[in-house]
């Protein structure tokens, strides 16, 4: 071990990679209050937790098992049907809106028709035989957060199951069984049988293990990231939609096109579940309201039994039903499987019809609209989804990305931001809960007013509303649909989808009053399925290695056999291997779509969608009027791009030391204990080995190296070349609907189990810390020269080649105060929109606090910050985010 | 008999509810009061059948379980 006297750096190398919060700290801005109503919904919604029920899933199977034979999207409506006409109504006092996914307040529940692996005991030989599969590698490398609703143990009567959902245990026996009989019939396993005849699926399976894909796409989440349409449900009305089918029925019946048939009986039928299910919930009502004996509470349940009575069959009369209509048909998508970013899209502009309506009649005030918008809130915050741990924790952090939009043009291209949703806005700060989170559709033509609005909520550190350019989302549309149609009037229609993901929208001409408004919804499909979350400095280690992975010494790709010599020849491995990941998992995830297509179509969503009812076709039979959804995700890219800057550098130029002892540097951890050892994942809190000082020289050169963020030319044409080349490859694959695929750049929550499987990097890096978030944000702590150096990098290409970029920034409540502070951060957030970014999020919160949250939970219940295109309750993320959020650089000063 | 087993009973989470006569927090397992009726559950159907712990079967054809709520059954007659 070198003596501290014969080196010839400081020891102390890390007080520029994020500094250790210490000390009193400033808290936020103060806010509003949500209204005595909700403000008590809250507060119960803080006291439960995570529950999962086998109602749903049993009815399911059981009427499923019974139809075996039967044309197969019939059967899959009469089996959805069984299990909404079976849910049991559940109705809170002061509810306005009914209706939940299941019977409990944060309700979910297995879909074994997806995957039953998971379900599975674990004594059982099926599922041993799930586990060496490979498939839940990224489970095991997860941490979910330990508090709020999350059953992380396993207590009396109830079970944890993937340290998240409780199952209370008499349900364990019938659950197993259930899932017993999707055994070889789910998706999942039929998937999987087939996708073993793609060429190269021994490196897929390695790929998986290696947690260099995050996780499979077509049984894990077929659905979501993508935005809802509301349109037929507020234009037509249940019954109105069923006569649709009854007419088109009769069109088609014997014309040859007989799927079409099908497709329309199936639809019919599963209107019928809705219908029982929604008359289910007002019996319920009637039933409370018999019990009650506050004439208050009385009245209102006897309402809410009077609405759902009318709602399920006809078109909405008021805002208030408008909205449980929107609501309804929301929960029964997410029934339909298992979804994450199912997004409401521009509700304040689908909505505002009706509330235009009851404004000018007198029946409603702002005060009676910010509480349903309020109550609106609870039930979005209220979802679950059930999935494994390593989909709920390390990739949705438990949240479900339910994310509503605000701003943007209309049809003609005027600004289309309405009073109701400046009341939106209003709403999610006096109810400031993780869900739906907001996104504001940054354009020039929005009145400043509203923009005020926007940057006054974003600064009490709700996180939302995410900025968001318009325009350059509709270049990429304009780009990447025109093939199927789309013109300037349409791109004008998308929203975002999910966390951040670009969505194709459409106008639909709602009828309200003798008076026809043009209402944006979604019309396409999923998107970020295809190919998962690849792990971009977990490539480069296989380079670096010749195509293992270090962590468990299995080869995942074949030998290269390059010297490795130049820059260049490392470069051109790593597209090699980059490419033989996107290849594989294209083809294999394509056959897990096209299985789920036939064997679990989607009946609910497709009927919503635009142009599904009208031909006849459902989602994955490209009934949609933009297919072009299918992408390529990424994660780690900065990290990526500071190890490659690092080797030229090192390496290849100042030649400070080799490629062999910079590997031998990153065996050894550069003289750290990994994170895993440590528990703690970021760079401000490792601890040395002993012979560290071995290390300290190349360790300090490697963090040295040029870092993006910094408006630093010469790491940032290294981004550049990268972006160009990513963007560019995505095209040369082709999705299940016979699109070109195309690039995504989103982290969610996957920079950090994807990290946890990754030695130290050539950027100086340790081993299983977590990766730099999102997609253009700097590595925490190596931006360094204000936030203007860091904008400069992040657009130094074009951000329409892709379907988003992701830029987390945290600020310092100080710099943002009072209304001199919120001019100021709205400028900065026009000046980087400006420069042709896409997107920026904020975290309006002083590090010392999330220091102290950390160690004293109990106090934060409420805390939420934003993680990278969601925000979420800061005890029920895992430690891996939540070291790395407080690793964040901190701006104090943006001007 | 618990509250978990009563009629006015109401899920919040698998841990406790809320009763729907007096809106009190209660526990799922705890003992349960004067005012106990019985929930519609499988358990208390002329259909069903016990075959072992916490499983059973359902007019002799389709699994089932004791357990399960069954206010929405169409089939549901109390023994």
């Amino acid at each position: 071990m070198k003596k501290e006297n014969d080196l010839e750096c400081t020891t102390e190398i890390y007080n520029y990679y994020g500094a250790k919060p210490e000390g009193g700290f400033l808290s936020r801005e103060e806010k509003k209050s949500a209204t005595p109503r909700v403000e008590k919904a809250r507060q119960m919604y803080f006291d439960t937790k995570s529950s999962a029920s086998v109602e749903f899933p049993y009815w399911y199977t059981r009427r499923w098992e019974e139809l075996e034979g039967e044309v197969q999207i019939i059967r899959r409506a009469e089996a959805l049907k069984s299990g909404f006409e079976h849910l049991t109504p559940a109705i809170l006092p002061g509810e306005l809106l009914a209706m939940r996914k299941a019977n409990y307040l944060r309700g979910s529940y297995p879909m074994p028709w997806m995957s039953e692996g998971f379900f599975l005991s674990k004594e059982d030989d099926l599922f041993k035989e799930v586990q060496n599969a490979g498939k839940a590698s990224a489970d095991e490398v997860t941490t979910m957060g330990q508090g709020g609703g999350n059953v992380t143990k396993s207590v009396g009567s109830v079970i944890s199951i993937a340290g998240k959902f409780g199952l209370r245990k008499e349900e364990m026996p019938i659950l197993i069984k259930v899932a017993k009989k999707w055994f070889n019939k789910s998706v999942d396993d039929i998937g999987h049988k087939y996708e073993q005849l793609v060429p190269g699926y021994g490196t897929k399976e390695e790929i998986m293990r290696a947690v260099i894909c995050m996780f499979d796409s077509g049984y894990t989440l077929p659905q979501g990231r993508e935005v809802m349409n509301y349109y037929y449900p507020l234009q037509f009305g249940i019954e109105g939609i069923k006569d649709i089918c009854k007419e088109k029925q009769a069109s088609v019946a014997g014309v040859p096109g007989m799927d079409r048939l099908y497709f329309y009986k199936s639809v019919h039928t599963m209107l019928e579940g809705l219908q029982a299910w929604i008359l289910n919930y007002a019996k319920e009502a009637k039933f409370m309201a018999s019990l009650e004996e506050n004439a208050k509470q009385k009245d209102e349940y006897l309402e809410i039994a009077e609405r759902l009575e009318w709602l399920s069959k006809n078109r909405p009369r008021t805002f208030h039903d408008a909205l449980q209509l929107l609501w309804i048909f929301h929960v029964a998508v997410l029934n339909e499987d298992p979804i994450s970013g199912l997004s409401p899209g521009r509700v304040g502009q689908v909505l505002y019809p009706f509330w235009k309506q009851d404004m000018d009649k007198g029946v409603l005030t702002e005060e009676k609209t910010i509480e349903l918008l309020e109550c609106m809130r609870m039930k979005f915050t209220e979802l679950d989804c059930f999935a494994s741990m390593g989909v709920v924790g390390g990739v949705l952090s438990g949240n479900t990305f339910n994310n509503l939009c605000v701003g943007g043009l209309d049809k003609d291209g005027n600004s289309a931001a309405n009073e109701l949703e400046m009341l939106i806005l209003e709403s999610a700060m006096s109810c400031d809960v993780p869900q739906p989170t907001l996104s504001l559709l940054y354009d020039e033509k929005l009145p400043e007013e509203f923009l005020i609005k926007g940057v006054e909520c974003t600064k009490i550190g709700t996180g939302y509303p995410a900025w968001v350019n318009n325009r350059v989302a509709m270049e990429f549309l304009l780009n990447n649909f025109k093939k199927e149609g789309m013109a300037l009037e349409e791109a004008r229609a998308w929203a975002i989808g999910g966390c951040l993901e670009t969505s194709p929208g459409s106008w639909m001409p709602l009828e309200v009053n003798g008076e026809t408004y043009y209402i944006p919804g979604g019309s396409a499909p999923a998107t970020s399925v295809g190919v998962h979350f690849i792990s971009l400095p977990k490539v480069l280690e296989a380079v670096l290695y010749d195509g293992l992975d270090k962590r468990t010494g299995r080869r995942v790709y074949p030998a290269h056999g390059s010297k490795l010599e130049s820059y260049n020849d490392i470069w051109n491995v790593f597209k090699h291997y980059f490419s033989i990941t996107v290849e594989v998992l294209t083809l294999t995830n394509n056959i897990q779509h096209d299985i789920w297509g036939k064997i679990s179509p989607s009946i609910i969503n497709s009927m919503l969608k635009p142009d599904c009812l009208e031909v006849g076709k459902d989602i994955s039979n490209k009934g949609c009027r933009y297919n072009r959804t299918f992408n390529v995700e990424i994660c780690g890219g900065v990290n990526l791009v500071n190890s490659l800057a690092s080797i030229k550098k090192n390496v290849f130029e100042e030649k400070n030391f080799s490629l062999a002892e910079l590997k031998a540097a990153i065996d050894a951890n550069f003289g750290y204990l990994s994170a895993l050892e440590t528990g703690s994942y970021s760079l401000i809190e490792q601890v040395k080995t002993a012979n560290y000082t071995d290390w300290l020289k190349i360790h300090k050169q490697c963090l040295d190296a040029p870092k993006y963020g910094n408006d630093d030319k010469y790491v940032d044409d290294l981004f550049k070349e990268w972006q160009i080349w990513f963007s560019k490859m995505c095209e040369n694959y082709i999705s299940l609907y016979n699109e070109p695929m195309y690039s995504c750049q989103i982290s969610v929550s996957t920079h950090a189990p994807m990290g946890a499987v990754t030695l130290a990097t050539a950027d100086g890096r340790l081993c299983g810390t977590t990766f730099a978030d999102g997609s253009v944000s700097a590595y925490p702590g190596s931006d360094k020269n204000g936030p203007y150096a860091l904008f400069n990098s992040a657009t130094c290409y074009d951000h329409s080649l892709s379907q988003n970029s992701q830029l987390n920034m945290k600020i310092h409540p100080s710099v943002v105060k009072g209304r001199e502070g919120s001019r100021k951060f709205l400028e900065m957030i026009k000046a980087y929109l400006r420069k042709g970014a896409f997107h920026a999020q904020f975290n309006v919160v002083d590090s010392r606090m999330l220091k102290d949250a950390q160690k004293n939970p109990e106090n934060y219940r409420g805390l939420m910050v934003r993680v990278a295109g969601f925000t979420q309750y800061w005890v029920e993320l895992g430690k891996q985010i939540q070291d790395e959020v407080i690793a964040r650089t901190e701006y104090e000063q943006i001007g | 008999m618990k509250h978990f087993d009563c009629k006015y009973y109401m899920n919040t989470d698998v841990f406790k509810g809320i009763c729907k006569r007096d809106k009190n927090i209660i526990n799922a397992d705890d003992e349960s009061c004067n005012h106990f009726e019985n929930a519609q559950k499988c358990k208390h159907c002329s259909n069903f059948k016990s075959t072992q712990a916490d499983l059973g079967m359902c007019m002799n054809k389709y699994d089932a379980y004791p357990e399960m709520l069954a206010v929405t059954c169409n089939d549901y007659k109390p023994r």
